[in-house]
């Protein structure tokens, strides 16, 4: 049976996903589409799209980062800890923990690279020990009050708007530009679409898998700058599950479970496909209690079974294109 | 070392754990030649032309590229020494369009650094390319993936002559092909020689071979058997060769008669 090719239909059905739960919920509460709560939306889930971002990095290279979440946990608590303990200066603690993201994200990438562990599994390992490491810092105590220039960063406003949303849109922008326009984002894209082509095309695969993890880790370290200042306080409980969020928003955004495919903006919508979907059975919390359930955990199940639904998609796209060569072999 | 040949490649040996893919095998390329390179299923026809396209590192032996010793560590090694191969499966991108199929690894760049891709000079080199090799495709924005099993071939022909390559490798490059696609195949390559490539083909297909090649190198069981000049030698010969090679005293079995199973 012929396969109908919906890899066209692909980048834009999370836009048309987005603004169906957007009208379904602004008839099921009337304070959803207020201005108000959308900004608040978007305020909520800036962290998470630059987290996404980062997590597209290794995804669209063919790879996987399960880490990325406690990467944030080690991050977030040793910033805080150098700033609330140690007292040093703020511009310090942000760059020792943008260099300790980038540093796990290279570690991630030379057991993938070097030990030839699946990427699934190595990550899997990282984000154990990475954890320990960060109960083993925090000592489980949380850390809270930050000097007020750390806290500009989420309550400090450009033109009106938040100083993380204006973050995150750069984080979107610069990968896009990354992407689209050069050397490396076309290397990228070849990585993920066919890693034995890329390297008998004279590609240093290996390096460019651990430069994957550690952008990753970078900008996964960005969004722990955004996530503990936005919370004033930080335990080593922060963090974990955003790659959860991450994950499924990449996927749901059009980003290739298998790799070299990918774009910007349905990953920010695929991210805000989640956020309204919370925010959105949260305001229409008598409509789900008068069924007799409760909207804060029902949203877990509809999450995951978004993230089965567009992984299901993603290997339905995969095999019509894998008939569609053998057909034309 | 002798300047006759474009390619030399002396003593080669290359083991996987415990199998001799090869064994002290040398080849001599010369310029402007077609050579098929044919033998039997794991012959190690193409382990051999992947140690000199820099896929494989050799265990023993030396490669000579004009005349001078060429140490090929990668494939970017021999893209430097203008060896381009065509794989059997193609190593092609069918996520990316024509002409970055054709530019990964060797992008035109521009701006600092030679960070961003300089996509207007790509597409501009490679419509070029497709209006000289006269292959039957529209446009270099066209999806791979989307394009017959031809016009991926042309593609990856394209892609292997298109940095002044001076030595080709293609590897069963009619395998998958219908009869009118592998006839124009053939003219291409023939097309490739006249333009003054050294070619070594690797195929199954004998009558290709004889139809467009020089000479033909034969291998069986990771052993060089001989060289035979196709112009002095019918298919049979090239046949008996092929399956039963030489016997301990080097000399070649009797003819025996070529079945083809198309």
């Amino acid at each position: 049976m012929s396969r109908i090719d919906l890899s066209g239909l692909k980048k834009y059905t999370v836009m048309f996903a987005l603004l169906a739960l957007m009208g379904l919920f602004s008839l099921t509460s009337p304070y959803f589409l207020t201005w108000r709560n959308i900004t608040n939306i978007i305020n909520q889930n800036t962290y998470f799209i630059i987290v996404a971002v980062g997590l597209s990095f290794v995804m669209i290279g063919g790879g996987i980062d399960l880490s990325v979440g406690y990467q944030m946990s080690l991050v977030g608590v040793v910033t805080a800890k150098l700033m609330t303990v140690y007292g040093t200066p703020v511009w310090l603690a942000i760059v020792v923990g943008l260099l300790l993201g980038t540093l796990l994200g290279i570690i991630n990438g030379l057991i993938v690279t070097r030990i030839r562990i699946f990427p699934l599994i190595a990550t899997l390992a990282t984000s154990m020990v990475f954890q320990g490491i960060s109960y083993m810092i925090s000592q489980s105590r949380t850390l809270r009050n930050y000097p007020e220039q750390f806290l500009v960063i989420t309550k400090g406003k450009f033109l009106g708007i938040f100083l993380d949303v204006w973050l995150a849109l750069l984080v979107v922008v610069v990968a896009s530009v990354i992407y689209y326009t050069t050397v490396f984002g076309l290397r990228v894209m070849a990585l993920g679409g066919n890693e034995e082509a890329s390297r008998l095309s004279g590609i240093n695969t290996r390096r460019l898998k651990v430069s994957l993890y550690a952008i990753c880790g970078f900008v996964t370290a960005i969004a722990t700058m955004v996530m503990i200042s936005k919370a004033n306080t930080t335990h080593s409980s922060f963090g974990p599950g955003t790659e959860f969020i991450a994950l499924t928003a990449a996927i749901v955004g059009g980003i290739s479970f298998m790799g070299g495919e990918g774009n910007m903006p349905a990953l920010v919508a695929g991210v805000l496909l989640l956020g309204v979907l919370g925010n959105g059975m949260q305001l229409s919390y008598s409509l789900f209690t008068h069924w007799g359930v409760d909207p804060q955990y029902i949203q877990y199940v509809i999450r995951g079974l978004i993230l089965l639904g567009a992984v299901a998609f993603d290997e339905y796209q995969r095999r019509a294109r894998q008939g569609r060569h053998r057909t034309k072999g | 070392m002798n300047t006759e040949y474009v390619v030399e490649m002396k003593g080669i040996c290359k083991r996987f754990g415990g199998i001799h893919a090869l064994r002290d095998v040398d080849l001599e390329l010369r310029h402007g030649e077609i050579m098929g390179i044919v033998g039997d299923n794991g012959a190690g026809k193409s382990t051999l032309m992947k140690i000199l396209s820099g896929a494989y590192l050799p265990d023993e032996g030396d490669i000579y590229v004009d005349g001078c010793q060429a140490h090929i560590r990668n494939p970017q090694d021999a893209f430097r020494l203008g060896i381009g191969m065509i794989y059997q499966d193609l190593a092609l991108f069918n996520n990316l369009d024509v002409a970055r199929n054709i530019f990964i690894g060797r992008e035109c760049a521009r701006g600092p650094l030679s960070l961003f891709l300089d996509k207007r000079r790509m597409y501009r080199q490679v419509e070029d390319l497709i209006r000289e090799l006269r292959v039957d495709i529209r446009s270099p924005r066209l999806s791979v993936a989307r394009m017959s099993g031809g016009q991926r071939q042309m593609v990856a022909c394209a892609r292997a002559i298109a940095f002044e390559s001076k030595i080709l490798i293609m590897d069963e490059p009619t395998a998958a092909l219908g009869v009118t696609e592998a006839s124009k195949l053939l003219g291409l390559i023939r097309s490739f020689r006249d333009r003054g490539l050294s070619i070594l083909l690797i195929t199954q297909r004998i009558p290709d071979i004889l139809a467009i090649a020089d000479r033909v190198f034969v291998l069986k069981g990771g052993q060089r058997q001989g060289v035979l000049d196709v112009s002095q030698v019918t298919l049979d010969d090239v046949v008996t060769l092929i399956v039963r090679g030489k016997d301990r005293n080097g000399v070649q079995a009797p003819s025996m008669e070529y079945r083809s199973f198309g």
